[in-house]
């Protein structure tokens, strides 16, 4: 039961930040965070975890965030356009993921490269259904039946119980026979095979689990800022996301959360102190200091932060439920 | 041919063949295994020994002939449904899952005796709670079996080679197998290591599994084995007890011919 | 105008983009052949070549000079790369190196974007402004560059690794590195020279063609992908790589020309996924994921 204290009073701090801290500024920053984190956690799952090195993250995010708020802006009531949202994007990473799971490593990050640039132009494109690269303005609050969910707060709540409820799913998925399978593809599909796994199967149910999940995270997204443009949805958050995975450590099922807090927080302190030396302070240019980051953290600290907590931690412990590689 | 009538008959292949671009790797290679017997298949090297298991189990698609089990027709299918249908099998490079430790290797070789999905698992059911205890006994049985119990939580790296055959083994005998099939499985293992291998099988012929075993190691197929096929160049030179095998002149030209 | 010198004038601005592509994927290529990295700074070499010379040029120097040096500083940085940053992974794997040059491009453009802001940038082409008239198809010496450009490097490239030492050591190498230490082949120098070639190859890219695409910050991206595409659906040889960017840049200026400019991205890039998940049905050449 030892290894239940820690996460049990993560989990309670968590809760009661809000409570104690009630900054504004600190919760909004938190509720990116889990939402980031959450994105992270299953853009993890499959490229350590499965071997399936898919970087249309952002894409499912983007087009469950665009569904949700087209739909809601109509009169479908938020719970039902989270729901077609969902919908539609487990078809289309249903449909698509068939044929490009095939693809092998790179191949495939590369075509999911392509993919992104290709739905970012899509979504700018289509101006009248979607604003075009002006971005939705106007998004109905979240009302499920008499509640109301307004405010950082609410969201904060919201978008935490979401990522706490994808760890949760993860962590027992990944301990159980069905995740088990997963783990297995990135040391020998071969092997995997004949032991009975149906590795195609797998790969596609994996991809269309975590993207209804980014889809959700989406869904939440649009909801809180009542405002979503394309530019949110692109190359500059697959970046980011790699980079919380790699600095959080991808191994570890927390460590892409952990990576979403560190690279949040040290961007709000890198932009507090140089934001007054540099006048330039888009996404590119904090790119090179993440950039540095990553390398840095690859070169010297290949597990992440989760991975060198790890270490310390457990020396000597059961192999357990760790992830990574040896 | 129809299926074997003969219910002795666990495993029948007919004028299998696979071509791997313009090299016969099979060719025409065709025996049957009787139910409970301890079979080996020898050859000099390249004579598609791993192949044959390749294709047996899935791995590759026969270009031609055909695989019967237990009276159905396998050729073709895919290699996680044979899995299930109870061919077990280890590899010569061991292919263990280098990032999970001996227990949840082991456990990977249950993968066919449960169904909880994905759902299921992630949103730990009890059902699928339930399966996973059911799935740890099994693991932890086919450990004690091979003597592995205490290394249950060990990392594979930490492990010697002849433990991690042992490993191997235990994770193709978690499927509960009918027809085990063993590709080179004492390949650098000491004396005793490859002893003990020798009392497993010895063991689980007991149990009622048909052993089939490819090797390299002539004392040792000799001497365990009641039917000898051996494999050159892809086709099958000779068939039958060990003495008969020893003394064929084919098979001493095959392998006197290697090595001039 | 008319259909005929449409299509002339599509195809043109075909054949110009495929040229491009070709020598990046070229660029790709002999880093991923030799060093198994995937290089993601390889778009950023291009986009440094025109930045670089723009910078050089605005602050004075001649267009030449500025060129020249603007090639040598790319090489220099993609040296620098390879021997600080790629050589230090201590567990090299394809994943590794793909996020390390990843990472190493963003930093790349967001130096570009702080030191040179974010506006396109335009250098003057070479050979003046005259303009060939072709059955109603414009033609600018510029567009011979870049094609000639192409040419040069293919023919170059593959008379040096097939008939030179340097480039029979460096094929040797590149299929098996350990046979290739034992008969005394300096296997990290190859990989320095080949980081340096993509660097300068991709720089001068760059320069040829800023007079005609414009230059600026965050143009590395799109192009390196693109050269990336082209090298993969080629199998990384030359021939296939020249021919799968020929292909590329066709579709691209008859999808500008006949479909929508805005979209010409997206219907490319579309066919070549196409063209990616084809090849894993029929090809065992390229590897498959299942």
């Amino acid at each position: 039961m030892k290894g239940h204290i820690l996460p049990g009073l993560v989990m309670l701090a968590i809760f009661l930040l809000p409570i104690i801290v009630p900054s504004p500024y600190i919760i909004g920053v938190m509720c990116f965070i889990a939402i980031y984190g959450a994105l992270a956690l299953g853009k993890a799952v499959l490229m350590e975890n499965s071997g399936i090195f898919s970087v249309a993250h952002p894409a499912w995010f983007g087009i469950g965030a665009y569904v949700t708020a087209i739909a809601t802006i109509r009169g479908v009531p938020p719970l039902v356009s989270i729901g077609v949202a969902a919908l539609c994007v487990a078809c289309l990473a249903y449909i698509m993921g068939a044929p490009l799971l095939r693809l092998k490593e790179y191949y495939l990050a590369n075509a999911t490269f392509c993919l992104l640039i290709i739905m970012e132009i899509g979504i700018g494109n289509m101006g009248s259904l979607t604003g075009g690269h002006e971005g939705l303005m106007g998004i109905p609050p979240l009302t499920i039946g008499p509640i109301k969910f307004e405010g950082d707060r609410d969201f904060y709540f919201l978008s935490w119980g979401l990522c706490i409820g994808s760890l949760w799913f993860f962590h027992n998925l990944m301990t159980t026979r069905a995740g088990r399978a997963l783990r297995t593809f990135m040391y020998s599909e071969v092997a995997s095979k004949s032991m009975g796994i149906n590795v195609s199967q797998y790969k596609l149910r994996i991809f269309v689990i975590t993207s209804v999940m980014a889809s959700l995270t989406g869904s939440i997204l649009a909801f809180w800022l009542r405002f979503i443009e394309p530019a949110m949805f692109g190359i500059p958050l697959m970046i980011e996301l790699l980079t919380m995975v790699i600095v959080g450590g991808g191994g570890i099922l927390y460590g892409p959360i952990l990576g979403a807090f560190t690279i949040m927080w040290l961007r709000e302190v890198i932009q507090a102190y140089l934001a007054r030396l540099l006048p330039v302070m888009t996404a590119e240019v904090d790119a090179v200091f993440f950039g540095i980051i990553v390398i840095l953290t690859l070169i010297f600290m290949p597990g992440g932060i989760a991975g060198w907590v790890e270490q310390l931690m457990h020396a000597g412990r059961r192999v357990g439920e760790r992830l990574t590689r040896p | 041919m129809s299926a074997s009538p003969d219910h002795n008959i666990l495993l029948k292949v007919d004028n299998l063949g696979k071509r791997f671009g313009g090299i016969h790797a099979l060719a025409d290679v065709a025996f049957e295994l009787e139910k409970g017997s301890i079979n080996s298949l020898i050859g000099p090297n390249g004579a598609g020994k791993t192949t044959f298991i390749n294709v047996v189990t899935g791995i590759h698609a026969a270009d031609s002939g055909e695989i019967v089990f237990q009276a159905e027709n396998i050729s073709g299918l895919p290699a996680h449904v044979i899995a299930s249908k109870g061919i077990g099998r280890t590899f010569q490079l061991e292919e263990l899952f280098a990032g999970l430790s001996v227990m949840e290797n082991t456990l990977v070789g249950c993968h066919t005796q449960s169904s909880s999905g994905m759902l299921a698992c992630g949103l730990s059911l009890p059902w699928a709670r339930k399966e996973e205890k059911r799935l740890r006994e099994i693991a932890m049985e086919s450990l004690t079996f091979v003597g592995l119990e205490k290394r249950a939580n060990d990392p594979i790296s930490k492990l010697p080679l002849g433990e991690r055959k042992l490993v191997g083994v235990a994770r193709a005998l978690s499927m509960n197998p009918t027809l085990l099939m063993l590709d080179e499985p004492v390949g650098g293992l000491a004396a005793h290591e490859a002893k003990k291998l020798v009392d497993l099988i010895y063991m689980l012929v007991g149990k009622g599994l048909t052993i089939f075993i490819v090797e390299h190691n002539m004392p040792f197929v000799m001497s365990l084995s009641e039917k000898v096929i051996v494999l050159d160049e892809g086709t099958k030179i000779a068939e039958g007890p060990p003495e008969q095998v020893r003394a064929n002149q084919e098979v001493i030209r095959a392998y006197l011919g290697d090595e001039v | 105008m008319d259909l005929l010198s449409q299509i002339l004038q599509y195809a043109i601005s075909g054949i110009t983009a495929g040229s491009i592509y070709g020598v990046i994927g070229i660029c790709w290529s002999v880093v991923y052949l030799m060093t198994s990295v995937l290089n993601f700074t390889t778009g950023e070499f291009v986009m440094l070549g025109g930045m670089l010379t723009w910078g050089f040029h605005a602050a004075g120097l001649g267009l030449f000079p500025a060129s020249v040096i603007a090639v040598a500083a790319t090489i220099c940085i993609s040296a620098v790369m390879e021997r600080t940053t790629i050589r230090s992974v201590r567990y090299p794997s394809a994943r590794t190196y793909m996020m390390l040059t990843i990472a190493l491009g963003a930093v790349i453009k967001g130096s570009v974007l702080l030191k040179f802001g974010s506006e396109t940038r335009k250098i003057d082409p070479i050979f003046g402004a005259d303009v060939l008239h072709i059955s109603g198809a414009t033609l600018t010496p510029q567009v011979i560059c870049v094609v000639g450009l192409l040419v040069i490097v293919t023919l170059g490239l593959s008379w040096f690794l097939n008939y030179t030492l340097f480039g029979k050591a460096l094929r040797a190498s590149a299929f098996n590195s350990t046979g290739a230490r034992l008969v005394g082949i300096d296997v990290s120098k190859f990989r320095l020279f080949c980081f340096g070639l993509a660097g300068g190859l991709g720089a001068v890219t760059g320069i040829i063609t800023a007079p005609i695409t414009f230059t600026g910050y965050e143009i590395g991206l799109l192009t390196g992908l693109k050269g990336l595409v082209v090298a993969i659906v080629g199998n990384w040889t030359i021939p296939g790589t020249v021919a799968a960017a020929l292909v590329l840049g066709l579709l691209e200026g008859f999808g500008a020309g006949f479909i929508s400019p805005g979209l010409k991205d997206v219907f490319a890039l579309t066919v070549m996924i196409i063209v990616l998940i084809v090849g894993t049905y029929r090809l065992p050449l390229w590897k498959r994921g299942t």
